[in-house]
């Protein structure tokens, strides 16, 4: 429930035709929303050493790792496929993938267990520790 | 598809400013492979003429920066040797820079000239290829060394936070390859380089770097000196190899390969970056995307891509970043009720309750 009264409903049933993409989050904003050459461009320019992964966009070099969505969850991506025309409609979004894992990208700094997106992982789990019934335990 | 997921601002924020901090990439000698006998089997003759040098090690992966070498002449180990330093490919915006050294005993100059030797750039690419097969020939006094500086090492470096030249760039791959000949134990006595730029203060660097070597920078040193001309024919011998066969790693398929000379006045290389352009990736890591020929053509064509380092003027960057500037306090409406600020712990990880899509 948005601020402004409308509701978005999330189609579950889509969940089963979502498709599992590798999904990439790069420390850029690209400013398009579409499809993408991504395998021809991009994966099959990653270059894995070691388990070291690295890969350019745009002249840029980036250093990547692979993250894990925490444990018992799991990651989506929801497309709208008829925007509302005024903030008062409701909203209906579909999944369009699925994803347990994916891969993040630094600008040129190797990725460590301190950065954002990994210390991000956890919260679920503290969130459990803090707000969870303690008959759980 | 994917780039829904790429960019679309979803559960986690991409518009991530990850503030790592500015490490200066060195550039990674990923193979040295002195080659006993150039004549090795693997070399594809795959285009005119004879491929006399092999470049198997570079095209094994041609997004970093590669050394190269012939074996080291027995005799350059005990007798004074001059060294001569070229590049070639340094204005294109496609392929590689290519930095190559030769060098032989200080006794043997006179042989070196009679090779005639000459200045890569009046030669034909027959004559060229001609000449590197009596450089080979003559490889029990003259040794080769390339560093190839792929037009990946050349846009990552020119582009990265702490920006690194061109200019550094090649005069570390020219430091670089010198010092490899010194570790290799020529008795390296006199270096003759070529340059572009000023030649007083890369003299005085070089000079101050060897200490023990008579160095001597000069323009057109490749016409001047034949030690220098050989380093030339060297390194313009595999960049022409290297961009006659580059080999892509992008998974492109049926790839257009008229791409000419890689200069940016040259038509058919205009053309190419004109047809190749991919309006979110840009292109292939063949192109050098800090050239001004590329950058031009992905601000205009391409869609627009934004790093947290990227200079912007500081209101807007101050938005972006959402802490304000100090002008944004005359046009700021009053708050109404009060925003209570998230913990450090959620700021830190980017994370960010959402009430709405």
């Amino acid at each position: 429930m948005s601020s402004n009264g409308s509701v978005t409903l999330l189609q579950l049933g889509s969940v089963v035709q979502a498709d599992k993409p590798q999904v990439h989050l790069l420390p850029c904003e690209i400013e398009q929303d579409g499809p993408a050459e991504v395998s021809r461009y991009f994966t099959s320019a990653v270059k894995d050493r070691k388990h070291e992964m690295s890969v350019s966009f745009r002249g840029r070099g980036l250093k990547g790792q692979e993250v894990s969505c925490p444990q018992a969850y799991t990651g989506l991506v929801l497309k709208e496929d008829h925007k509302p025309t005024t903030d008062q409609e409701d909203r209906t979004v579909r999944v369009s993938s699925v994803f347990h894992h994916f891969t993040y990208w630094n600008l040129e700094t190797q990725p460590t267990s301190d950065d954002a997106v990994v210390m991000a992982m956890a919260w679920p789990e503290l969130a459990e520790a803090i707000h969870g019934s303690v008959d759980d335990r | 598809m994917l780039v829904n997921s790429l960019s679309e601002p979803g559960a986690w924020p991409v518009e991530t400013c990850f503030n790592a901090h500015a490490t200066k990439l060195k550039v990674e000698v990923e193979c040295v492979c002195p080659r006993a006998n150039s004549n090795t089997s693997d070399w594809k003759p795959s285009w005119s003429g004879q491929r006399t040098m092999d470049l198997g090690d570079f095209e094994a992966d041609n997004s970093v920066s590669c050394r190269l070498a012939s074996a080291i002449p027995e005799v350059c180990r005990s007798e004074d040797c001059c060294l001569g330093i070229d590049e070639a490919g340094r204005g294109p915006v496609l392929g590689p820079m290519v930095y190559g050294i030769s060098f032989c005993p200080i006794s043997r100059k006179d042989d070196l000239k009679n090779m005639k030797v000459a200045d890569s750039k009046t030669l034909s690419e027959v004559e060229r290829e001609t000449l590197f097969q009596k450089l080979d020939e003559a490889k029990s006094f003259v040794g080769w060394a390339l560093q190839i500086l792929s037009p990946n090492t050349i846009s990552t470096s020119m582009l990265q936070r702490a920006k690194y030249n061109l200019n550094a760039l090649s005069h570390d791959a020219a430091i670089g390859l010198v010092q490899y000949t010194l570790d290799c134990g020529v008795q390296l006595k006199e270096v003759f380089v070529d340059t572009v730029g000023p030649a007083e203060k890369y003299q005085e660097k070089l000079s101050k770097r060897f200490p023990g070597v008579e160095v001597t920078v000069r323009p057109k040193a490749d016409s001047l000196f034949p030690i220098v001309s050989a380093a030339s024919i060297c390194a313009k011998v595999a960049r022409d190899h290297v961009v006659k066969s580059w080999g892509f790693v992008e998974d492109l398929g049926e790839v257009d390969t008229d791409y000419g000379s890689g200069y940016p006045n040259d038509p058919k290389t205009k053309s190419w970056l004109q047809k190749s352009l991919d309006p979110v990736f840009g292109y292939p890591q063949f192109v050098r995307f800090s050239w001004s020929t590329a950058k031009t053509l992905l601000d205009t064509r391409a869609v627009p891509v934004r790093w947290d380092d990227d200079e912007e003027d500081g209101e807007k960057a101050a938005a972006r970043m959402h802490c304000s500037s100090m002008l944004s306090y005359f046009s700021r409406e009053k708050p109404g009720g009060s925003v209570r600020e998230t913990h450090r712990f959620f700021s830190e990880r980017r994370l960010q309750s959402l009430d709405s899509l």
